[in-house]
């Protein structure tokens, strides 16, 4: 069966078909790519997909079922986290701390065990930033957990976002454009972590990007959105050489 | 084990800290009395509006509404149950407290669920008007003495209790940062969109901050109706909420230690130029000039200062030696200045009592420290012992 689908989900805001029809399909492990010219639609449709719009109509499942225009927060505790395009750091606060948020939707203790400092919620407490230490650890953070997010590197955010968004324990990662600002060097790390995000925290992984020499690298299947509408799907072999895809970053040939 | 005798023994601390004050309170006048209660009642309104405005980020502007539920809800149960109900007025008392706060949490529910669920400046203006509805309401209900205001009886007078309250109030806040339920709050307010991603009930973090500060309020407000023993709607006019607003933007938003230390400044400061006297022991009378004199010389300090802060370039000692230049500038210009002006009959024969002036130089004193530190004295610092040990040069790390 498969893990997240998208059936004719289509998005108007007002006139303006954002997303038309589009459907794909993830099965669980997939490395998926996400791909079109600006404006295309994707970050539309990732809003659809963890329930920041509400889809127009068409049909959005997710382990079969159906969540389209569920709020935000429940789809997250359903499992699917993601990144923001602009970065959406917790600014004020520390790394550690952001990556903490992520972890508390896993959380069990009550609030009022909190507000009377119970050792259960110490305990919850502690064992919350253990675990946020590791996945610092899995995007080599580890070594400024203390410092305020805002002061870190364009890079650094980037890979804390992943994290943050990892520590919400998600079946299904989406990543807005986790390589944009970042140089060669870092795109090659990153390269990796999303590959080992995938392979030993099994997370399926649908991204954008638009680096092309990034998404050809690193995604297995790649769906090509223009204007809204879905012109290609396939291995990247088969997208790298369709005349539409071609045709819709390059402009056709008079 | 270890933890719940430490647990025990701060709460005994602070039990037995409130008694001490009690004790002490009771060998002072009527007048230092009221001081402690309203200092004690202020630290705990401008804690929980901390909770809303500067943890959740939820900018509240009706803080003053809460605080005229509990207290009139208390009053009026007062009036009519503590006769019939037997109990010795100091369990009376917290009786009405907690009345007071469910009734205050209740009306925090009310308002705050359907204006949380919106974005902006909308909190601020739905917050303002339901002050008001609710000032002019009792106004105009003669159950509850109308404009006239109502007597409370029986009028029991605790000290203690008003500052267990606040420690409650300052423990609960303080609790909830130091785990990791309170993170939601505060990435709430930072991010709105991308906490409801991680998972975040959005609304619901906003509403619980919301109801937990409200019901603060609304206690603190039967205690206050029980210690005067005399509630009109003027005390909980709209200008109390701005002062609580105050308190917290001026403690620095989202620290506790600057709410409750700004709570206390703001509430002793126009009391302390109250009681200002003479060295001959008359009121302080200041001349025109004199006054103008002050005037000039904190607008020329300000502006230095501001002038000295701004230049990120400098070194600490640097814009230390500077700062202290400023004063000391500042100082001469006001000398200067008095002695120019008092050459001019017409200031030289005006006469200002300080009592008069009092508002004036409380207001003076917000403006100048919102134009030199707009991020509030404590900024999101907090108090621990570990600071207090680096800020006096210990290495040795001391455990909280």
């Amino acid at each position: 069966m498969s893990l997240l689908k998208l059936d004719q989900a289509t998005i108007k805001f007002g006139g303006l078909i954002a997303v038309n029809a589009v459907s794909f399909e993830l099965n669980k492990g997939d490395l998926f790519g996400l791909i079109g010219p600006n404006g295309a639609g994707k970050t539309t449709c990732f809003n659809i997909i963890t329930g920041v719009y509400k889809p127009t109509s068409g049909i959005i499942e997710f382990n079969g079922r159906s969540i389209g225009g569920t709020p935000s927060n429940k789809i997250a505790s359903l499992g699917i986290a993601r990144t923001f395009q602009n970065i959406r750091l917790f600014k004020a606060l520390s790394v550690l701390e952001n990556v903490v948020v992520g972890g508390y939707l896993r959380h069990n203790t009550g609030l009022f065990s909190a507000l009377a400092y119970l050792p259960n919620s110490i305990a919850e407490t502690n064992r919350l930033k253990a675990d946020a230490m590791e996945l610092l650890k899995v995007v080599n953070l580890q070594h400024v957990a203390d410092v305020r997010s805002a002061d870190l590197s364009y890079g650094m955010q980037r890979r804390l976002e992943i994290a943050r968004a990892m520590a919400t324990q998600p079946e299904l990662l989406l990543l807005d454009e986790p390589a944009a600002g970042m140089n060669p060097l870092e795109k090659e790390e990153l390269l990796v972590m999303v590959k080992k995000i995938r392979d030993h925290h099994g997370m399926t992984v649908l991204l954008i990007e638009h680096d092309m020499r990034f998404v050809m690298n690193l995604c297995e299947r790649i769906v090509v959105l223009d204007h809204g509408e879905e012109i290609a799907q396939g291995p990247p072999s088969a997208i790298r050489n369709d005349p539409k895809v071609i045709a819709a970053y390059l402009g056709e040939a008079v | 084990m270890k933890f719940w005798i430490i647990r025990l023994a701060s709460i005994a601390i602070a039990v037995f800290g409130c008694i001490g004050l009690q004790v002490l309170a009771n060998h002072q006048t009527d007048y230092m009395q009221r001081l402690l209660v309203l200092s004690g009642l202020y630290v705990t309104l401008a804690v929980s509006l901390n909770l809303i405005n500067g943890i959740t980020g939820q900018f509240s502007i009706g803080h003053a509404a809460f605080y005229q539920v509990g207290a009139y809800l208390g009053g009026y149960l007062s009036v009519c149950f503590f006769r019939s109900s037997g109990l010795p007025p100091l369990v009376w008392l917290v009786v009405t407290m907690i009345a007071g706060a469910i009734g205050a949490a209740i009306a925090g529910l009310v308002v705050g669920l359907p204006s949380l669920r919106l974005k902006g400046d909308y909190l601020a203006i739905v917050t303002l008007g339901f002050g008001e509805i609710i000032r002019i309401q009792v106004q105009n209900t003669p159950a509850l003495g109308g404009s006239y205001g109502m007597n409370v009886n029986p009028k029991v007078q605790s000290v203690a209790i008003v500052w267990l309250l606040a420690i409650l109030c300052i423990a609960i806040c303080r609790n909830l940062l130091k785990t990791a339920s309170g993170l939601p709050f505060l990435a709430v307010r930072e991010d709105e969109v991308a906490s409801s991603a991680m998972g975040v009930n959005v609304t619901g973090a906003k509403v619980t901050a919301f109801v937990l500060g409200s019901a603060f309020a609304g206690a603190a407000g039967a205690l206050l109706a029980s210690f005067e023993g005399f509630i009109t709607p003027g005390t909980f006019a709209m200008d109390v909420s701005f002062i609580i607003l105050t308190m917290v933007v001026l403690g620095g938003t989202g620290s506790i230690t600057g709410s409750v230390v700004a709570a206390i400044f703001l509430t002793l400061l126009p009391e302390y130029l109250r009681g200002l006297k003479a060295p001959s022991g008359g009121p302080l009378m200041l001349t025109g000039g004199t006054v103008m004199g002050w005037m000039i010389a904190v607008v020329v300090t300000v502006a230095i200062l501001r002038y000295v802060y701004s230049d990120g370039g400098r070194s600490r000692l640097n814009r230390l030696m500077f700062a202290c230049g400023g004063l000391v500038a500042g100082a001469i210009v006001q000398i200067v200045a008095s002695i120019a002006l008092n050459k001019i009959g017409k200031f030289h024969d005006k006469q200002i009592v300080i009592d008069q002036l009092r508002m004036v130089i409380f207001a003076v004193t917000l403006i100048v420290l919102m134009l030199l530190r707009p991020q509030g004295v404590f900024a999101h610092h907090e108090f621990s012992w570990n600071l207090l040990a680096k800020l006096f040069g210990k290495k040795k790390e001391v455990s909280a």
